[in-house]
């Protein structure tokens, strides 16, 4: 604070970042998996292996699916429709469906209950035979919403670590001098300054993802964190702030009208939906309202992935008649287009191929920039205990719990990452609550990871820990094989990519966490000498990713 | 990168000790405990006083922004989140703790002046 | 080869070579190539304009690949990924690093010639 502002920007990079590492470290972990997170569920699934069906018209799909939720859900308020897309082979719907009547004196439950099916568009029967589970899609709500709290304290918890980050990132900025002259600089084997440069480098390389992330990482959320703005300019009027900001084009409120109507067919809405929205959108949900009532409203809404922007134009129909109520979304403000950029920068569901390898391969350095960043720490740290260390003294609690918490991180979540596909394939289909179940699993191998990792912060600890996952992430393709209908060859050959490139990608993570194994085991073990740590090309680069 | 502060901390001074000499908790002499209220100090202002700056920012963001209100309502959120790291950036750049407290308090206050003005006094509230 | 492909590649190569040179033109990362008390003297600028043209060629190849404003996007990850590779091998096989930077200028004109081609 007395030392100049480059110093004190390096004492709160130091800080703000170390407070919170943990935390960001699972983030990180879970959010990059989710760029991937269709695919993961799908490999989750092995029951629908089998080679790509063909794919149908949209409207065709929309038709079906509307047949199906006709016979399942006839009296349900609302439908959701999600058509196939190119990563999403089957039409998820959800429908709630009319509450029972209570006992009376009960309570109305304040949500409703919903229930959720997936359909294959080709035969129009529900995609039942696939196993229960929540698939990627529990990495991805691990990522915002963690887990065993409300949602709304783990957003909260989130969103001050997110705080905490972009002070880190731009505090980091602000104090490393020599940004430029150090732009490839990696010198491995020298000990602290490998470490070093490993953080600067994933951080200074991928600076603008990681700028980029945390930042509409909070966007994404921001009008909870400060509503201020908002409640300003509308006076405190939050529901009409809410209907301008999150269009939704109809009357949300609109309240069944109790006579029976046959609803309208979907298929000319969605072709005059397509019609107004131009060359080469695609319908992408269906919402209905109150359907087979006189009150009926349809919404259909674009797929999202045309625009960088996350905001989707909108349709609003009647629902008996056809008639077009409303439109929503065409045009926006700069400011409310902003933001929808914003968003949907963090979405990336704009993003294929190429680029969402990209994205993933910039969030695997952000695990590793935040592994090395905690890791360094803990490195500088002991320095400062070197002496007492070597008349036998011990460390102090603070940096004993820092090298505790970074074993049950940066080599706990691995493991429980690998255990989760490890227990999809091995727990027995068809069991109570299967979903929950493989959770259980994740976060019971993290949780004996964690504790052993706490209990004995030691070298060993690291390698037992860090082969372990190697082992357990290396040997994804042969549980694939094993307990799925084909192997990886088999995947290639019928062009199965996301089975395939889930299986590849794996074996690499697990080679990876292999060499930094291979890497803790080669090092001189005595604290108090400056460390010749050496660091293998895969070690230091991949050493924490997952 | 990262150098030692100036004065030498408590840790610095612990690796010399003995190794009874352990708990660095508590105060190694006057100069640790005053680093320390000083921090937290920094900390509080910097997490809440931070917020609070970047809230009235929001607020008077919303009213000053041309445009439609739907407009001006986001992207005061969005300015809101930029302010916010610069204030932490400041709470700590600050020569002394006395300075950033002062150097947060005095932005909100003529912020906050100024939604009091708009919502007592002018635009018939 | 088909328009995405070679498009990927070109973008790739260009800012690879791009950083390459940019990299070499540094004084520390030419000695690590070329042997100790070396510099790269007045080649330096011109390392340093190549490179940046490079880095230019691989953004424009993003912006015709997928518009202007995912093109940027993708021209940022480009950069990332290429600036990874070259940090690794500037640190691990510095003495090749001259024969890798005229090997993917290389590649990198001849997947442009086949973009501006076709």
């Amino acid at each position: 604070m007395k030392e100049g502002f480059r110093q004190s920007m390096a004492w709160l990079h130091t800080w703000s970042g170390l407070l919170v590492g943990w935390v960001l470290f699972l983030v990180f972990c879970a959010g990059t998996a989710s760029y991937f997170k269709d695919e993961i569920t799908f490999w989750m699934k092995p029951e629908l292996h089998q080679a790509a069906s063909e794919p149908v018209t949209p409207v065709l799909a929309a038709e079906r699916s509307v047949a199906f939720l006709q016979q399942r859900g006839p009296d349900a308020q609302r439908w959701f429709i999600s058509l196939p897309t190119a990563r999403e082979p089957m039409v998820r719907m959800f429908w709630n469906p009319k509450p029972k009547p209570l006992p009376p004196g009960a309570e109305r439950p304040r949500r409703g209950r919903f229930e959720n099916a997936a359909l294959d568009p080709a035969t129009g029967q529900p995609a039942e035979a696939a196993r229960e589970t929540r698939g990627g899609e529990f990495l991805y709500r691990l990522h915002y919403d963690l887990h065993y709290m409300p949602a709304l304290w783990a957003r909260w918890i989130v969103g001050f670590c997110a705080m905490f980050m972009l002070v880190a990132i731009v505090s980091g900025i602000v104090t490393h001098k020599r940004i430029f002259k150090d732009f490839f600089t990696f010198r491995p084997r020298k000990g602290q300054r490998s470490w070093l440069d490993a953080h600067n480098a994933t951080a200074v390389l991928a600076l603008p993802y990681h700028l980029m992330i945390t930042y509409t990482g909070i966007v994404t959320l921001m009008f909870m964190y400060m509503p201020w703005g908002p409640q300003v300019a509308y006076k405190g009027d939050e529901k009409t702030f809410n209907a301008e900001v999150f269009p939704s084009g109809g009357n949300r409120n609109a309240k069944a009208a109790g006579t029976p109507a046959p609803l309208v067919a979907v298929g000319p809405l969605m072709a005059r939906a397509q019609a107004h929205w131009g060359e080469g959108s695609r319908v992408g949900r269906l919402e209905v309202m109150h359907p087979n009532d006189a009150n009926a409203v349809v919404t259909i809404s674009r797929q999202s992935g045309q625009d960088l922007s996350s905001i989707q134009p909108s349709m609003t129909f009647n629902g008996v008649t056809g008639e077009l109520i409303a439109t929503a979304g065409d045009t926006a403000g700069a400011a409310v287009e902003t933001r929808g950029v914003l968003y949907g920068l963090h979405l990336a569901h704009f993003s294929s191929g190429l680029l969402r390898a990209l994205f993933f391969l910039s969030g695997l350095a952000g695990c590793v920039m935040v592994a090395t960043g905690l890791l360094l720490w803990g490195v500088k740290e002991r320095q400062k205990f070197a002496k007492a260390l070597k008349q036998g003294g011990r460390v102090s609690f603070g940096l004993r719990l820092v090298d505790g918490l970074n074993v049950a991180a940066i080599a706990g979540l691995p493991i429980a990452f690998a255990t989760y596909f490890w227990a999809n394939r091995l727990l027995p289909v068809g069991i109570a609550g299967r979903p929950q179940e493989e959770i259980t699993c994740f976060f019971a191998a993290w949780g004996v990871a964690a504790v052993a990792g706490l209990a004995w912060p030691a070298r060993r600890m690291w390698q037992i820990q860090l082969w372990l996952g190697a082992a357990l992430f290396a040997l994804v393709p042969l549980v694939n094989a094993l307990t799925g209908p084909g192997n990886l060859g088999m995947a290639i050959s019928r062009g199965l990519w996301s089975v395939a490139g889930f299986d590849l990608v794996c074996v690499g993570l697990g080679l990876a966490l292999a060499a930094a194994a291979w890497w803790v085991g080669k090092r001189k073990p005595s604290p108090a000498r400056p460390r010749a740590a050496a660091v293998t090309p895969g070690g230091s680069q991949m050493e924490a990713a997952r | 990168m990262t150098q030692a502060p100036a004065h030498p901390s408590p840790a610095a001074r612990l690796a010399n000790a003995s190794p009874s000499t352990r708990h660095r908790w508590l105060s190694v002499g006057s100069e640790g405990l005053r680093y320390r209220v000083g921090v937290a100090v920094r900390a509080m202002a910097a997490i809440f006083g931070g917020y609070l700056l970047s809230a009235l920012s929001a607020g008077v963001l919303a009213l000053v922004l041309p445009g439609e209100r739907l407009e001006a309502a986001v992207m005061s959120t969005l300015l809101a989140f930029v302010v916010y790291p610069c204030a932490v950036m400041w709470v700590f750049a600050a020569r002394t703790a006395a300075r950033a407290v002062v150097g947060l308090l005095l932005p909100c206050a003529a912020l906050g002046a100024v939604l009091l003005a708009h919502f007592y006094l002018g635009a018939g509230a | 080869m088909s328009g995405p492909i070679v498009g990927g590649l070109a973008a790739l190569a260009s800012a690879l070579g791009g950083f390459f040179a940019l990299g070499l033109a540094m004084d520390r990362h030419y000695e690590d190539s070329f042997g100790r008390g070396s510099s790269a003297g007045r080649k330096a600028r011109w390392l340093q304009a190549g490179g940046a043209l490079g880095l230019v060629l691989s953004l424009v190849v993003c912006s015709g690949l997928r518009g202007a404003a995912q093109g940027a996007v993708l021209w940022c990850g480009v950069m990332t990924a290429s600036a990874i590779v070259v940090a690794l091998m500037l640190s691990y096989a510095p003495r090749h690093s001259a024969r890798v930077l005229a090997a993917t200028s290389t590649v990198a004109v001849m997947a442009l010639a086949m973009r501006w081609l076709s």
